[in-house]
């Protein structure tokens, strides 16, 4: 929710640099609300009501296919002694921990090699960025079967040193693991976001410190991240915050059970099975503003943090 | 201004519940104010077309199932369009997983199809919410049915599915292997579960590595269906209770793990990927297992898959008398027809010809498991496949052994499947011992079905 | 294995003769460099030998993709690894018309819905994030806020009354709902997405042009619009890609089989209790990615155009 308080000190910044314009017409709300026209027609006609729905529906126990009927908190007080749901969130939060900041460093990293000075970018390019394109395919469970199953590529390689390897994607010990690399794999879409951040940094910072005589290290700690950092940014907000919500591909590749024993059994995944597979949908509902709240929280956190390390050129 | 569409049996229910909620949500200030929206928009009216100006009907039939089915089943609906001008049938199909979610919202918001195609799984989550039709009110010829076949589709709550084919639980067996390894093929109307248990083991010591006697059950219904009523329970109690008790499913694990330990089933690891690969990807088809638990009506499409000749035995059994093999004729799936369509006599007359007649009968062949209208069986046998003739031919040998039919799951049943796999794999990866199980899912079991 | 690692480098070569884009940049990356030393190209072979060998190993899975749907269908999981022994062209010719429409009927689906959904995006997400990047407005922060919880809620939870909602304004069955909501700004991504950029674009070009007398409109589309090209080009990729992809939206809003999209009618291959048609799936898969593919290579080539505009300062 405190997106806001980070917005504010965006504002702050904003109104010292724009103290003239101020001057002329004080606030520009007509031609704010004219160019969010669009967009607030989107948010009462369209997000709004499901989402409140949602919230209505999460006090109430709906099947589906019956009128829902009022509970009070009912929903909520099952959550604490649902050991499932607590294993599920275990998953989500190991996912998010260790998913997100693995995948981010590869795309940065991999971006800043794809950014300059090699023959044969576009085509590199496009390879690092092909297993993102397949995205939830039906494929990607039979395809990552090749790799991590019990006589996958993973397993082939291993045996030529003699290893036994065990079947990463059913062993409970190992499922989550391979989930996670499938999320690194498919780097694709933060990449591209860095390589755009990348294209936006003017090339006279580098070229002053060239002159200054600034080593290929210094450059990226004093041009490349701050300069990156309104990207970074954003990549690591809706990283998280698209992680925790994470659903397709432990579906596929489990088969949607979430399986070997709960080990790849995401939170959205469980709720997705107390909706639709056993007609819980206002125990769903409830889950789901439960999820809302912790990915606030780790979104405020994000933007307060922002303040410390975010530099915005305007 | 009720806040969703009125299911048939909600509508039975004194006025007072919906005002009620209605009356809450007015409480519920702002939350008040969008959800009207929703609402309102949602109360008015909705469900399938209304006939149209020259008399036409128009009726939607949703079905899941690959392209193969397709095909066939839009070749049914040209036939019954043919003789029935007046009624137009509109085809909706898609995958299995998807065609739930699909299903479900549907029918949450008053949108479902007027004749659907039903699984075992869900029915009773449906009919006992008043979701579907009682097909026994209108005109569908019922009289050459199996009749446990028939009593599959019965509830409380009347006739809502009627079998488009029916089915057996089976080991199906690849003779490739057994011959490789040197092991001949069991006599499977004398065989008990500790032959089983020898010859799986057998073969996986005579076979290459990697090459395991048999299967592992554990990964649905069927398997322990057969098991409990083999010693005299069952899955579920008439009542909707479940018919046994933790230490039953407990010996079946337990017999699972001494499987295991003697290496007659393959590794924990492979038993659980081999539960989400799909039919053709399973170890009898690409020859790494000899024997497998499967439905008889996926003997064909394995039997292609594997490239060879596959046999269809009869469970083991304790006596090693097939007569108390405790076998039972299984719904593959339903015609179910939606409480809410505006059509019921049309949609009671397609759903008389998909089951009854003859012409149906020689386009879908043996798509959805054995005919189980005998005539309709008998004629059409000429057109089937070598395959789907075995089906036949085993379905009929095991008429006269069948146990009486089992009752139908009860309302929740639809995560038992789950709940057996998940307790499984923890049997196997020897994280819970076979009775710490057995209690476990025994109680989760019981709270999936009473809620 | 082998074989494609002695092919990467040819087709790279190609590549980059090809691609205009990395002739514009050269001066940029010639950069500090007076004379290419040998030190310098072995640095640069080396850096080519990992590029392939990572990228090898990236799209294994996909190079096993496209080689199982060269395979008769039943061999499919029978044969493992790379080799082929037969080329088999079926799977293509008889994927492509096993569905009730040729596979293309579903392409051309997809493209509507894809090219509706893309030009929602960049025109209603880019006027969002004009206003909140740029103008001083009341209850700006409350609206940014609720912006970023619209994408906090697991999406399942809104899928019925999202349902409910559109079948009620009679859209099922019609690609409005698949299109409308991205003409709406719903996509919250993009528009923080965009925010983002436009921060990034120095404030002096737009006081610069409110001097000179521009208005809102004249700054956002002569001076805004072109200085964020890059995240244009992410958004249209982005959007395609996802558009293209999605399966869920289309699952339950389109019920006709003449208004399948791809990602659907590629389910129908799909049969998990009986025969799967693996080839036929496989090579559709492949051919429902070239044009991701193709729009992705084309695409690259604004996410580079940006800096030419960009070096302004």
């Amino acid at each position: 929710m405190s997106a806001i308080s980070e917005l504010s000190s965006l504002s702050r910044r904003k109104g010292r640099a724009t103290a003239e314009e101020k001057k002329a017409n004080g606030r520009d709300n007509k031609a704010a609300y004219i160019f969010l026209l669009p967009w607030i027609v989107g948010l009462v006609a369209i997000t709004i009501g499901p989402m409140i729905m949602s919230l209505y529906l999460s006090f109430t126990d709906y099947n589906l296919l019956q009128p829902p009927e009022w509970t009070g908190l009912d929903n909520f007080t099952r959550m604490l002694s649902d050991a499932r749901l607590h294993n599920s969130l275990g998953v989500t939060f190991t996912y998010v921990f260790i998913g997100v900041p693995l995948q981010l460093a590869v795309a940065l990293l991999i971006a800043l090699v794809l950014d300059k000075g090699l023959r044969g970018l576009p085509f590199y390019r496009s390879v690092f960025y092909l297993p993102s394109l397949l995205g939830g395919s039906v494929a990607v469970a039979i395809l990552w079967k090749q790799i991590f199953g019990t006589t996958g590529l993973v397993n082939q390689v291993l045996a030529m040193f003699g290893i036994q390897g065990p079947g990463w994607i059913s062993d409970p010990s190992t499922a989550l693991g391979s989930i996670i690399l499938l999320h690194v794999w498919t780097f694709g879409a933060p990449m591209i976001i860095f390589l755009a951040g990348l294209r936006q940094i003017p090339n006279m910072y580098y070229e002053a410190a060239k002159v200054d005589g600034a080593t290929t290290l210094q450059q990226f700690w004093r041009i490349t991240m701050p300069m990156l950092s309104p990207i970074i940014f954003f990549n690591l907000v809706l990283q998280i915050i698209g992680s925790f919500q994470s659903f397709t591909q432990a579906f596929i590749v489990s088969g949607g059970n979430g399986g070997p024993s709960d080990s790849t059994m995401f939170f959205t995944l469980y709720l997705y099975q107390k909706g639709f597979g056993q007609f819980d949908m206002g125990y769903a509902s409830a889950m789901a503003w439960v999820l809302l709240v912790i990915i606030g929280i780790f979104t405020a956190i994000n933007f307060i943090a922002s303040k410390y390390w975010v530099f915005y050129d305007d | 201004m009720p806040l969703f569409p009125r299911s048939a049996s909600a509508a039975k229910q004194p006025a007072g519940t919906s005002s009620r909620a209605a009356r809450r949500i007015r409480k519920t200030g702002v939350v008040a104010a969008a959800a009207a929206v929703v609402m309102a928009l949602s109360a008015c009216g909705g469900g399938s077309e209304p006939q149209s100006a020259d008399g036409t009907v128009e009726l939607r039939f949703s079905w899941w199932g690959g392209d193969k089915r397709a095909q066939l089943t839009q070749e049914a609906i040209k036939q019954f369009e043919a003789e029935n001008p007046n009624i137009k049938i509109k085809p909706e199909f898609g995958d299995w997983s998807g065609y739930w979610d699909k299903l479900a919202t549907q029918v949450a918001a008053n949108d479902a199809p007027d004749i659907i195609q039903m699984d075992e799984k869900y029915i009773t989550e449906y009919s006992s919410r008043g979701a579907l039709l009682d097909l026994s009110k209108y005109e569908i010829d019922t009289s050459k049915f199996d009749e446990a076949a028939l009593n599959a589709g019965k509830s409380e709550d009347g006739l809502t599915g009627i079998a488009a084919g029916i089915n057996a639980a089976t080991i199906l067996a690849n003779p490739a292997v057994f011959e490789a390894a040197g092991v001949p093929l069991p006599d499977d109307s004398t065989w008990t579960w500790e032959d089983f248990e020898r010859i799986a083991a057998e073969i996986t010591a005579k076979s290459p590595k990697g090459t395991y006697g048999a299967a592992a059950y554990g990964t649905d219904e069927a398997s322990l269906g057969v098991w409990l009523r083999q010693n005299g329970k069952s899955l579920y109690t008439s009542d909707g209770k479940l018919g046994f008790e933790p230490n039953d499913i407990a010996d079946w694990w337990a017999f699972l793990k001494q499987l295991s330990e003697k290496k007659a089933v393959p590794t924990a690891s492979e038993v659980v990927e081999a539960e989400a690969a799909p039919l053709d990807q399973s170890g009898l088809a690409t020859g790494k297992n000899a024997m497998a638990f499967w439905w008889s009506n996926q003997a064909p499409a394995l039997e292609k898959a594997s490239g060879g000749d596959l046999k269809i035995l009869r469970f083991p059994t304790k006596t090693g008398s097939a007569d108390d093999a405790g076998l039972w004729y299984k719904a593959s799936q339903f015609w179910s027809a939606s409480s809410r369509t505006k059509h019921p006599e049309e949609v009671a007359k397609f759903i008389n010809f998909l089951a009854n007649d003859v012409k149906a009968g020689e386009i879908l062949l043996a798509d959805r498991g054995v005919y189980p209208n005998s005539d309709v069986r008998a004629a059409i046998e000429p057109k089937l496949t070598p395959a789907d003739v075995k089906v036949v031919k085993f379905i009929d040998q095991i008429k006269d052994e069948l146990g009486e039919a089992p009752a139908p799951p009860p309302k929740g049943a639809g995560s038992i499947q789950e709940i057996i796999k998940r307790y499984t794999s923890e049997v196997l990866f020897e994280r819970l011992s076979p009775e710490d199980a057995g209690k476990k899912a025994h109680d989760e079991m019981k709270s999936a079905i009473s809620s | 294995m082998t074989t494609n690692l002695q092919t990467l480098p040819a087709a790279d070569n190609k590549s980059a003769g090809a691609g205009k884009p990395t002739n514009r940049r050269k001066p940029r990356e010639s950069r500090g460099t007076l004379a290419f030393s040998r030190a310098q190209r072995a640095r640069s072979l080396m850096k080519h030998a990992i590029l392939i060998l990572a990228g090898g190993l990236m799209i294994y899975p996909l190079l096993w993709m496209v080689i199982s749907s060269l395979r008769p269908n039943e061999l499919i999981f029978r044969e493992p690894g790379l080799w082929l022994n037969s080329l088999e062209m079926s799977n293509y010719t008889s994927g492509w018309s096993a569905l009730t429409h040729p596979f293309g009927h579903y392409m051309i689906n997809s493209a509507i819905v894809v090219i509706g959904s893309i030009l929602g995006n960049l025109i209603s997400c880019s006027m969002a994030a004009y206003a909140f990047a740029r103008l001083q407005f009341t209850a700006k922060k409350l609206l940014f806020g609720i912006m970023l919880l619209t994408i906090m809620l697991p999406f399942h939870v809104v899928i019925v009354p999202q349902y409910i909602l559109f079948s009620q304004i009679g859209w099922v069955n019609t690609f409005w709902p698949l299109i409308v909501p991205k003409l709406l700004a719903t996509e919250a991504f993009f528009v923080f997405l965009m925010v983002q950029f436009i921060r990034g674009i120095p404030r002096e070009l737009d006081e610069a042009a409110r001097i000179d007398g521009a208005g809102h409109p004249r700054i956002f589309l002569r001076v805004i619009l072109p200085l964020m090209v890059p995240a244009l080009a992410t958004t249209t990729i982005f959007t395609f890609i996802w558009t293209w992809n999605d399966f869920f939206g289309a699952l339950i809003y389109l019920t006709d089989p003449d208004m399948f999209t791809v990602p659907v009618a590629l389910r129908a291959f799909v049969d998990s209790q009986s025969a799967t048609s693996w080839g036929s799936l496989f090579a559709m898969s492949i051919v429902s990615l070239l044009p991701v593919f193709l729009v992705f290579l084309f695409g690259q080539r604004f996410l580079i155009k940006g800096i030419a505009t960009t070096g302004i300062k």
